[in-house]
């Protein structure tokens, strides 16, 4: 039974957390909202077994992120005609740094994207990272080292620690 | 861990709730809609049931004999025919449960996280009554001028099964009509008949009818009609892309004797479509033994379906 009321509430107690998994893997408002309203269509659309999942949240990261890295992909063979032909990028505001991160967060893989956001936005161990993409712990700890080394880059005015073993274990 | 690169983290949290979440009704609705569209595209059909009754007997001439048939009354209130259950659902009863209108919005949330501020959407409420016009016209070639909405069931018995959905009904409306093929002259003896049932279910129970219709039919694999030497075997099928879901399902039994080609059986076909918290069931029935075709089934059943989406929007 597809039960409107539950479905709601889960919306309600959801979507801000979603719309912020989806703008740290999108990077891009506009992008982030068709991110997760997809998802909760797709949620909807079987919420009789959804609601009874364990974990249904976590099905719905799954579903954002699997659709930002199809989204991502287009946006970046789009970006690289672009860059041929177009003007460059806009700078961001120096001071938001929300919008800083994102510009940085667009350099690097979907899979760094998404580990950083899962551990810095829902503060996930790396254990749970790992179940929730289906790879090994040690893959995990490499996306975020490798994330983090890349963004001390890109962020060369912001102090991003060296990963250490015991920030990721 | 990195102290600055958490800040980040934090600034991007703000500006994401600077986006505006959707009302959930709307997420809800515009999935839906957008499942019957793209169904549409690909050719939607109604739910047709295929009953091993002959239909024949049910049915009445209206006053010309050729003009299209007449919107059906309400719900039939005779005993159901042979084979045949669920009886004629009530008129509309009981109103949409109030649970599932516009819940409050649930501030819990974990992890500290505030619960979104819902913008204002604007949507059509549940229906609660079915107008004649959801109910399809026959294709002119097909039309027989015969109709009916004399009492009866609107799915072929299945073992004494009971659906508990039925509790859920907000109202139904269900008729028999006949059709003939398009090279049968007008006035001979029909091709075929199709008992045509539509039921306004509570929202978000109208799924809990067709899994239920699936589990009696599973749950059936054959069984005695009453009047009835024979034993009837009956299987899912492949539903088809209808509406957000539908089932389908075969109803078979030899020809009884001096009936239908020899070693041929008699098969009969139902399919129940969902389209939001609709479920319309086309049951073909035949007319004197006919066999029912699919394509024809299948054409009558993209008809329905459409005067469905177009009732619901």
């Amino acid at each position: 039974m597809r039960h409107a009321q539950s479905f709601d509430e889960f919306y309600r107690s959801t979507a801000r957390r979603m719309m912020r998994y989806g703008y740290a893997v999108s990077g891009d408002h506009t992008e982030a909202q068709d991110l997760v309203q997809e998802a909760f269509a797709r949620a909807w659309r079987q919420w009789g077994r959804l609601s009874e999942h364990p974990a249904p949240e976590a099905w719905l990261r799954l579903v954002v992120s699997r659709l930002a890295n199809d989204r991502w992909r287009h946006l970046h063979r789009w970006r690289v005609m672009a860059s041929r032909s177009g003007p460059p990028p806009t700078a961001p505001p120096p001071s938001e740094n929300g919008v800083l991160l994102v510009h940085a967060l667009r350099q690097l893989p979907a899979t760094q994207r998404q580990a950083l956001a899962l551990h810095y936005l829902f503060d996930m161990p790396i254990e749970e990272i790992a179940r929730e993409a289906g790879v090994p712990l040690g893959t995990v700890k490499s996306w975020l080292s490798r994330g983090r080394s890349r963004l001390a880059v890109l962020l060369p005015d912001v102090h991003i620690d060296e990963l250490e073993a015991n920030d990721v274990s | 861990m990195s102290a600055e690169l958490s800040d980040l983290y934090r600034s991007l949290t703000v500006v994401a709730d600077g986006v505006e979440i959707a009302h959930p009704e709307l997420v809800r609705r515009h999935a839906d809609r957008r499942a019957r569209v793209q169904v549409a595209g690909s050719a939607v059909a109604v739910a047709v049931l295929l009953g091993g009754v002959a239909a024949g007997g049910r049915l009445a001439f209206s006053a010309d004999g050729s003009a299209p048939l007449p919107p059906p009354a309400g719900t039939p209130a005779s005993p159901p025919p042979t084979g045949s259950a669920l009886p004629p659902s009530p008129s509309p009863s009981a109103p949409p449960s109030a649970s599932t209108a516009s819940p409050t919005p649930s501030r819990a949330t974990p992890s500290g996280t505030r619960s979104p501020e819902p913008t204002g959407a604007v949507t059509a409420p549940p229906p609660t009554s079915i107008p004649d016009r959801a109910f399809f016209v026959l294709a002119a070639a097909n039309r027989t001028g015969l109709e009916s909405t004399a009492a009866g069931p609107v799915l072929p018995a299945l073992c004494g099964a009971r659906y508990p959905s039925e509790s859920a009904v907000v109202q139904r409306r269900a008729r028999s009509l006949a059709y003939k093929r398009p090279e049968t002259r007008v006035g001979s003896v029909p091709d075929g008949s199709y008992r045509h049932s539509i039921t306004i279910y509570r929202p978000g129970r109208a799924d809990d009818a067709l899994r239920e219709l699936r589990q009696a039919v599973r749950a059936c694999p054959e069984q005695r009609m009453p009047d009835d030497t024979r034993t009837w075997r009956q299987r899912l099928l492949d539903p088809g892309a209808y509406g957000d879901e539908s089932v389908l399902f075969e109803l078979r039994a030899p020809y009884p004797q001096g009936m239908g080609d020899p070693g041929a059986d008699e098969v009969r076909l139902v399919r129940a479509v969902r389209v939001d918290d609709v479920v319309t069931v086309l049951w073909e029935q035949g007319w004197e033994y006919t066999a029912a075709e699919r394509a024809q089934v299948d054409a009558d059943s993209r008809r329905a379906v459409a005067a469905i989406e177009k009732w619901l929007g």
